[in-house]
């Protein structure tokens, strides 16, 4: 499978799981990338490839800093989705109730807008939780890879 | 064969900025040797001892930095103060590269009348105090029943959520028990905060208000009319400003909402729209006069608590160099091989995420000044192992503060996650594994 990683992150949580993911996936699969949504074109997602989404959430449930170009460049030329297959982990604060992981839903919302469909589950970490978002990434990493591997 | 010099790099301060900015040069330069110099024995700066110790879920932005030494990328430079202990022209020879990254550890000083009147307090020496940092008391100074709060931004909100707060508000926190009971032994009845600003448009997040009227603690009210106040956005769609400053409003209106419940602890009035003038008193403090809406009004007060930013501290070289060099949120450098990040660089603004993208910025001026030749490392640079020996001998590394780190966490009483001590020299002992003697200058 070619995988690619995509982060957005305001304090750099999630690209330390993006990284993580990143190097756990490295061992398996020949073709891995992580990349910063910042310099991530949305007209570059393809069929080709299985996206996994780690996202963090800002403000009043607002995309992080790095993911806003990315939002904004999608809205402007919304690329064509259809058989795009993505995993999405969302990172946010319990702490804060009503906006709790609300940052990778925006993202979400644009994928599915556009045909492409999720696979597997919405994976979440609390950081009012004490787990490690790489652990909790990590262990939801295998069910999102065998939904991933049955065809569409 | 040539081989690839190793840039030789020093940060100054291990606080969030010191620990994003050497994140950034790591990734994009691998090979750069990197030693981060802290003058405490311990890492993370503002993260450990400014951020409220309620709010441990904030602090677990350390796990992140852990990163950095863990993985032999940084080395820690504990207990070693540039400037003084090592002066700044000593370490800019030894490394290719010096970045100051220093905060601006002081409460900037009230421009009032008054305002050096025994019982005005800064707000980061009761946040110091409440989180056992070597520099504080570990007592607070008795506030009185009547707490008058000056500002209305995020250290304010801290301040005043320890107000209201009882001893139960402190689980699972590393409240420094001896300040917190002091305070609880006498707390306040009445606290008023002084915003300049309207509801919506003053300093504090949202998530802070929400958190306040969550809080089973307080009786709020809102006396003037710059209160819970509409956002009042004009027509059209809401972008992320407006949106958190409709939010701030709502914020503020579920705090006087009737309907929130007769709570135990203090009377609190929130004065937006309102300017102090002068802080009143011969002794001590008595009493605030505030100018609302052009009309003077005097405000009864014990103690005064200002929360209004923080300066730079010019007690040594390199605080002085902070604090005489005007903020540039654009540039961190201060010439070729020299530089600056976080607050020490853009000024006392933004809550901690968002001086990663300033780290990153000042990372890549380093970056372009190595590219472009302005910075020329030709390997000859000792780095770290070219500092003085008592230097090197005396440094606090990594591993030192695992020590203490584990120290800590296993000392806290039942309902707290670590027991800070407050004394320097014990903090080095224990980290050293020396707790019979403890001494900082070995």
């Amino acid at each position: 499978m070619n995988i690619t990683i995509l982060f957005g992150t305001e304090s750099g949580n999630s690209e330390l799981v993006a990284e993580d993911l990143g190097a756990e996936l490295g061992a398996h699969h020949d073709d891995v990338e992580v990349r910063d949504l910042q310099s991530f074109d949305p007209s570059e997602l393809s069929a080709e490839r299985f996206y996994l989404v780690i996202c963090s959430t800002h403000g009043e449930g607002d995309l992080p800093n790095t993911a806003i170009p990315f939002a904004e460049a999608f809205d402007a030329a919304p690329p064509e989705l259809a058989g795009v297959r993505y995993a999405m982990f969302g990172l946010g604060d319990m702490f804060y109730e009503e906006t709790y992981s609300q940052g990778s839903e925006h993202l979400d919302r644009r994928f599915a807008e556009r045909g492409a469909v999720r696979v597997g589950e919405y994976g979440r970490h609390d950081a009012s939780s004490w787990d490690l978002p790489s652990d909790a990434a990590l262990a939801w990493l295998p069910g999102v890879l065998a939904a991933a591997s049955v065809p569409a | 064969m040539t081989t690839v010099p190793r840039p030789q790099i020093a940060v100054v301060g291990s606080g969030p900025s010191g620990c994003y900015l050497a994140q950034a040069i790591l990734r994009a330069l691998p090979t750069a040797e990197l030693t981060i110099f802290d003058r405490l024995v311990s890492p993370f700066g503002l993260v450990r001892y400014g951020v409220a110790a309620d709010h441990q879920h904030t602090k677990a932005i350390t796990r992140q930095f852990d990163r950095l030494f863990q993985g032999g990328g940084a080395r820690f430079a504990g207990g070693i103060r540039i400037g003084d202990d090592v002066g700044l022209a000593a370490l800019r020879d030894a490394f290719d590269a010096v970045i100051l990254a220093t905060g601006l550890p002081a409460d900037r000083p009230l421009d009032v009348p008054g305002a050096d009147l025994p019982g005005v307090v800064g707000a980061g020496a009761v946040t110091r105090a409440l989180n056992a940092h070597p520099d504080a008391p570990t007592r607070l100074p008795a506030l009185g029943g009547d707490v008058v709060l000056l500002g209305a931004g995020n250290v304010a909100l801290d301040v005043l959520r320890f107000l209201v707060k009882d001893r139960s508000g402190y689980a699972e926190s590393d409240v420094a028990d001896e300040a917190l009971a002091g305070y609880l032994a006498a707390p306040a009845r009445r606290v008023v905060l002084v915003s300049r600003s309207a509801a919506a448009a003053s300093k504090g997040d949202p998530q802070m208000l929400r958190e306040l009227a969550a809080l089973p603690r307080a009786r709020y009210s809102v006396p003037d009319p710059a209160g819970p106040a509409d956002p009042a956005s004009p027509a059209g769609p809401a972008d992320a400003g407006d949106r958190t400053a409709a939010a701030r409003a709502a914020a503020v209106a579920a705090l006087v909402d009737p309907d929130r419940g007769p709570f135990p602890g203090p009377e609190v009035e929130l004065r937006f729209g309102a300017a102090p003038l002068r802080i009143l008193g011969t002794e001590r403090v008595t009493g605030v006069e505030l100018d609302v809406a052009g009309e003077r009004i005097v405000i009864p007060a014990d103690a005064v608590i200002s929360a209004i930013g923080f300066a730079g501290e010019p007690r040594d070289e390199v605080g002085r160099l902070i604090a005489e060099t005007p903020p540039d949120p654009a540039s961190g450098r201060l010439g070729a091989g020299l530089y600056r990040a976080g607050w020490a660089q853009r000024g006392p603004r933004g809550a901690i995420p968002e001086n990663r993208a300033s780290a990153k910025l000042v990372a890549d001026e380093l970056l372009a000044d190595l590219a472009s030749g302005a910075l020329a490392v030709d390997g000859d640079r000792p780095g770290f192992a070219g500092l003085p020996p008592e230097t090197r001998a005396r440094a606090v590394d990594y591993e030192h503060w695992l020590v203490l780190d584990a120290h800590e966490r296993s000392t806290a009483p039942a309902d707290r996650v670590r027991r800070k001590l407050p004394d320097h020299d014990a903090m080095v002992g224990i980290a050293r594994g020396d707790a019979a003697a403890p001494h900082p200058h070995p």
